[in-house]
């Protein structure tokens, strides 16, 4: 156990889908990850696919990671600067490189965090990492304040992740 | 007519939350004031209200995904004071054992990831690559070990208290959480991985800490802000992070004032300052207001030991080259250090007494009153106060935050920064160096901070050169 991190086990890479939810379901637009993932667990996904809530994103996401997953995709609400509401499917090398925060108001955002998971643990890195960004205005008031435009998104956001997650299943297979 | 100069920095880059910073000069390049200015503001204590008590350690650990844990166990404190129960000896120790964990992974994330570029890369790096992969990239095999012990400080975390960021196990009265064979073995194997890396990790990120001072004596030097110190002992003085009472100690390190949690608004005095939505607070001693610094630092200068080996040796150690009391920022680090130590034992330690097993819940019922805790969060001192009705619901919160108790400091080290880099100095980029790496000394969590609210105008203009550059929303 003591020298677990200097000689880790690789894992096969499978077609496993993982997909995580962040967001803090207690204020206004963060909470749009929470949503995805409450209606997301009533819908259907396929077999392979493990669904996760996470309060926080950044680097603790590496931790959800066994290698053996073929796909990550990443919900999140973000502010890129488009229309509250939009919705970016966004493979993470092409994500704008932005502040600490950018994603996340806590710890460091998702190109850092796949980053620093390419340095340290590629055996544990998915061979695509996407995210489903939804845009937010209202970050500091709380969940009866989410943006109404942003509040409409989700099933749409809904559908674009289950869509995705069947197409990867495909392509993985 | 004086024509002033104002310089922002917006956003300041890794710390939790938004932040700008404000730098007047008069025309003359004379600093004219210097400060953090916060924006952002969740209005937690009033979302408090109206709520059960019961909820307080699950609605409190959500203000922030950085130091949930702090908030769960500071409310549970809480509502045994306003119950007059006493947790068992198991739950208090399990609670702790939770605790530690948190600290652990708190701790090396503030570390490696805040605090890692600066130390690692050096104030002068080129911002682009002075981050947390930067960091990786330099040094690969310390960062590893780092981020590995923050994974097994979550974990701890997660084993006890049900979940890892947002932990759910302690409640009113003691824990929901009962250790079995199994978990102990666990745990037993993660604590010991976890001062081992932590052993290991200690002289690696003490040298890098040294080396930025010898290229920048300047840390000892100048950028130094005496204060007040506060944190939390045992009676023999021994530090404790989750029981005990608050100690103040002064300028020169003597100690002036030890109170129960419950007096904390005796002693503690929040003001609002017109020009941010943070409170700041002051030690109130012989009706005068004492700027304080709470977090490692200032629990190291408060408290007289840690009381376990390695950590106690580091301590010496520190003394003896460094002295104490000390007021240098940089040197939050090296405590921080120290203490990442301390957790680690402390954890084993608690592992191996046989009072962690046994009885850890006792009934709880709410006679109507006020209930007040705290804890020392790996940011300093975290008081909970509420009002709690005869039916168990919060009439009023009042949560005094380890930033907002650091904010005279933070706003004191901005200056600080600004004098020296500023004046006659017209390097922008050292400045804002050196702006930011003062803040992050304190580690500041800002979106804690900013739950009060205040009677602000609705929004806030921030110019420069006389030009609307900023304007800041606010809630009303």
């Amino acid at each position: 156990m003591p020298d677990e991190h200097k000689n880790p086990v690789v894992p096969q890479k499978t077609d496993k889908i993982l997909i995580v939810c962040i967001g803090n379901d207690l204020v206004a637009d963060d909470a749009a990850g929470h949503e995805v993932f409450l209606r997301l667990q009533r819908t259907s996904l396929p077999g392979t696919v493990r669904l996760e809530y996470a309060a926080v994103g950044g680097i603790a996401l590496l931790d959800r990671l066994t290698g053996e997953e073929g796909v990550m995709i990443v919900v999140d609400a973000v502010q890129f600067g488009a229309p509250a509401g939009t919705i970016h499917c966004i493979p993470w090398d092409e994500l704008p490189v932005l502040g600490a925060g950018a994603l996340s108001g806590h710890d460091i955002g998702l190109k850092e965090t796949i980053e620093i998971g390419k340095l340290l643990y590629p055996e544990k890195l998915p061979q695509r990492i996407l995210l489903v960004g939804i845009e937010g205005r209202c970050f500091n008031l709380t969940r009866d304040a989410m943006t109404p435009e942003t509040a409409a998104a989700i099933d749409d956001a809904v559908l674009l992740i289950q869509k995705t997650a069947h197409v990867s299943q495909g392509a993985l297979t | 007519m004086i024509m002033n100069k104002t310089i922002t920095i917006d956003p300041v880059t890794r710390i939790e939350g938004h932040a700008k910073v404000f730098i007047n000069l008069t025309d003359d390049g004379q600093l004219e004031s210097a400060g953090l200015v916060v924006n952002e503001l969740r209005g937690f204590e009033k979302i408090l209200t109206g709520m059960d008590a019961d909820r307080m350690p699950l609605i409190t650990a959500r203000i922030c995904g950085v130091c949930p844990t702090a908030h769960h166990l500071a409310a549970s404190n809480a509502l045994d004071n306003a119950a007059g129960v006493t947790a068992p000896p198991a739950a208090v120790l399990l609670r702790e054992l939770m605790y530690m964990g948190h600290l652990i992974h708190s701790h090396c994330l503030s570390l490696f990831v805040l605090q890692g570029p600066d130390l690692v890369l050096g104030l002068d790096a080129d911002p682009a690559i002075r981050n947390v992969v930067g960091v990786v990239q330099a040094v690969p095999e310390i960062a590893k070990k780092a981020l590995r012990c923050r994974s097994i400080g979550q974990k701890i975390n997660e084993i006890v208290g049900g979940r890892g960021t947002h932990p759910v196990t302690s409640v009113a009265g003691g824990i929901a959480f009962v250790l079995d064979s199994d978990n102990e073995r666990q745990l037993r194997e993660l604590t010991d991985e976890a001062l081992t890396l932590s052993l290991e990790l200690m002289p690696v990120v003490k040298q890098l800490l040294m080396k930025q001072i010898e290229k920048h004596p300047a840390m000892l030097s100048d950028w130094v802000v005496p204060a007040w110190s506060v944190g939390t002992v045992q009676p023999d003085g021994t530090i404790d992070m989750l029981n005990g009472e608050i100690r103040a100690v002064d300028k020169e390190g003597n100690k002036i004032l030890q109170f129960p949690t419950r007096d904390y608004d005796q002693h503690l005095s929040e003001s609002v300052l017109d020009w941010s939505y943070m409170k700041q607070v002051a030690v109130l001693h012989e009706n005068e207001r004492h700027d304080y610094r709470v977090g490692p630092l200032a629990r190291f200068n408060a408290t007289e030991r840690y009381g376990t080996p390695e950590a106690d040796r580091e301590r010496e150690e520190f003394i003896r080259t460094i002295g104490r009391p000390c007021h240098a920022n940089v040197m939050q680090s090296y405590t921080r250090l120290i203490e990442l130590v301390y957790f680690a034992e402390r954890a084993r330690k608690i592992l191996s007494m046989p009072e962690i097993h046994g009885e850890t819940r006792v009934p709880v019922k709410f006679p109507g009153g006020r209930g007040v805790g705290h804890v020392e969060a790996a940011r300093g001192t975290l008081i909970h106060d509420y009002e709690i009705d005869e039916n168990g619901i919060v009439r009023a919160a009042n949560l005094i935050v380890a930033t907002q108790q650091n904010y005279a400091l933070i706003n004191k080290t901005v200056a600080q920064a600004a004098i020296s880099h500023v004046i006659n100095r017209p390097d922008d980029q050292a400045l804002l160096n050196a702006v930011e790496f003062g803040i992050r000394c304190y580690d500041p969590c800002l979106s804690c901070a900013t739950h009060a609210l205040g009677t602000m105008p609705m929004e806030v203009a921030v110019t420069r050169g006389g030009s609307l550059v900023q304007t800041i929303r606010r809630l009303c």
